[in-house]
This record gives structure tokens, sequence and C-alpha cells, in this order.
């Protein structure tokens, strides 16, 4: 066994964690080693001087003074329930308003676009033959033909005005 | 009357039982705390402190580990924030000073005892200057004797962790007090 697991050895045994097989080869180890032995007795002693030689018992009055001290705070307490929910509340508040800040901008409804031409006269029931219906009707071809003129006058779209 | 009933009685807020309770840990809370401080003063101050805390904390106690070692839990989290906020003002004792009173002893009985209790002040100083950790588990272990089982539930650390630990924060305090206390010999050294 070399001194490192003796060592080991030897600060199990402090607790008396060791098995009588390894005690006895911790033995075996010590008898011939002197820097081991001056461990264990160092281990031994340190053991020893480190608890306090007496605990002194806890100044007069312990348990009165505690139990005195609890009733106060029983006391303050349910006002340091108070502060502690107001505490919740304005984080709550906070959290809820930067909720529907977020909200807002995020989603945001949009603008209404201009609808199609179709969708004109699908949605908003407009009929695209009642303006041909009254040209077609025209008996005179000049007349068809001006109203024709008259009516592409107004079209955005250049391509579709009315050429004669 | 029984530890369940009496917790449970505290916790519902009577006073009464909470006073059984801390008769029967008082003495163990405040041997903790001494342990930590080594003054008798500071010692009542953290002991009532940790009886408080534990008092108001009661309601979130829900008994997966003994009473007992949820207590020592409390005190030991309690003992640390108490050493890192007095730190610098801890009464600190310096191993030359322990030296020098020592040498001055009278008579030799009384020489005898003075130098068991320098020697004792040494390691207390030694121990002071170790980390927090391996501080707390020579004082849960060395001092106060807990068992690794209930260092485990206090700690919350597996047992291996708990025998590693330990026997790596006796190493550090022996090999503090090699290089302090052991090598001087004589009437000073560890015999």
């Amino acid at each position: 066994m070399d001194c490192n697991k003796a060592e080991r050895f030897l600060l199990r045994s402090l607790d008396g964690r060791l098995d009588h097989e390894n005690r006895a080869m911790l033995q075996a180890h010590l008898e011939k080693c002197p820097s081991c032995q001056e461990k264990d007795r160092e281990y031994q002693m340190i053991l020893r001087l480190i608890r306090p030689q007496t605990v002194p018992e806890p100044l007069p009055y312990f348990q009165e003074r505690l139990l005195a001290k609890l009733k106060e705070q029983d006391k303050t307490a349910p006002a340091l329930i108070w502060v502690k929910w107001a505490h919740r509340a304005v984080a709550f508040s906070l959290a809820v308003f930067f909720l529907f800040g977020a909200g807002i901008l995020f989603f945001r409804p949009q603008e209404p676009r201009e609808l199609s031409q179709t969708e004109r006269f699908l949605l908003q029931d407009e009929n695209p033959l009642g303006e041909a219906a009254s040209i077609l009707d025209q008996k005179k071809a000049e007349d068809r033909n001006m109203m024709l003129i008259f009516a592409s006058v107004g079209d955005k779209d250049v391509s579709r005005r009315y050429k004669p | 009357m029984d530890e369940k009933e009496l917790i449970r009685r505290s916790q519902a807020g009577d006073g009464e039982a909470f006073g059984v309770l801390v008769e029967r840990y008082r003495g163990k809370v405040f041997s903790l705390a001494y342990g930590f401080t080594r003054d008798r003063t500071s010692a009542d101050d953290l002991a009532q402190e940790v009886l408080i805390k534990a008092y108001f904390s009661l309601p979130k106690f829900k008994a997966k580990s003994a009473f007992g070692t949820w207590l020592y839990r409390i005190a030991v989290n309690h003992a640390k924030d108490f050493l890192r906020k007095n730190k610098g003002r801890q009464k600190e004792i310096s191993i030359e000073d322990v030296g020098e009173q020592t040498l001055t002893a009278e008579n030799k009985s009384l020489e005898e005892k003075r130098v068991e209790e320098g020697r004792r002040q040494i390691v207390q100083a030694a121990l002071a200057r170790l980390p927090e950790k391996y501080r707390v588990i020579l004082t849960l272990r060395d001092i106060d004797g807990l068992s690794y089982e209930d260092i485990s539930g206090v700690l919350k650390l597996s047992p291996g962790t708990v025998d590693s630990r330990l026997h790596r924060a006796r190493r550090k305090l022996r090999e503090k007090l090699t290089g302090r206390l052991i090598r001087q010999g004589g009437e000073h050294g560890l015999q």
C-alpha cells in the first residue's frame, strides 16, 4: 500500500468507516511508515482540537425572546403580504400593458384596399352590362358610336378607349 | 406530542406548538451556529434568526425530508450568509498571537491549559481560512457530529460527494496547520 492510499484509509478510519480487512492493511503500513504515523497523529489531534471544549448555552430567555419576536413579526406579516401582492399586481399590470402594446403594434388592422372590378361587380352588385345595354339599344349607328366614345373617354385604361 | 402534529399545528399558526419544536431543536441550532461563529452572542442572534425564518417558511415544508434536516439546511444557509456578511468584521485569531500567548504562561498546569487552548484557537483560525464549502462540511461533521447521511440531506449532496469533500477539507486543514503550526514543533506542535 502506498502513502496516498494509506491517507485515504486514515481519513476513513477517523469516521469508523474502514472495514476490518482494510484496517489491518492500514495498520501494517503504519507500522513501517513513520511519515504516515505522523499524519495519523496529526489528524487525530486536529479532530480533537477542532471541537470547542464546551459549547455555551444560548443567552438567557432564548425562548421568550424568540416567541416575542415571532408575535411582533406576525403582526407585521399581513402588511408584508399586502406589499408582496402589490408588487405582483404592478408586475402583472405592466406585463398586460406591454402585451397589449405589442398586440397593437404587430396586429394593426390593414388599410382597406381598392376593390377590383370583378369584386366590385360581385360585392357591390353592379351590373357590368347596365351601361352597355343602353348603348346597344340605340337604333342609330351615330348615336351608338357617340355614346361609345363618351363612355370610353372616362376609362382609365387608354388601350380600351374606343377608336372608330 | 407527535412531531408531525406539532409541525401541522405550527403550519396553521399555532405559536405554542412551534414553541415545543423550538424547545426540542434550539440546542442543535445554537450549537451549529456556535460552530460557525465561535461567539456566544453572535450564535444566539443567528439561532434566533434561523428559527424565525423556519417559522415563516413552515408553510413551504412538505416533509420530503426530516424536519431536523430541513431546519439544519436553513441554519447552514443562514450561517453562510452570516459568514459572508461578517467576513471583514469577524474576530479572527492570528496564529502568531496565539503563539505569544502560550509562551507567557507562568506555571505549568496553567501553561498546559493555555497551550491546549492556544492550539484549539490555531485550528479554529485555520478552519476560518478554508474555503466556505470545506468549512461548512467540517463544521457539520467534525464539530457537530452529523452523520454522512444527514450531511448529504442538509447539503443536498450525494454520499460520495460528502465523502470526497470531507476528505479534501481535512487534508486542506492539515496542510494549513502543517505549514503554520506543526513545523514549529515544541510546545506549540501537535503532539
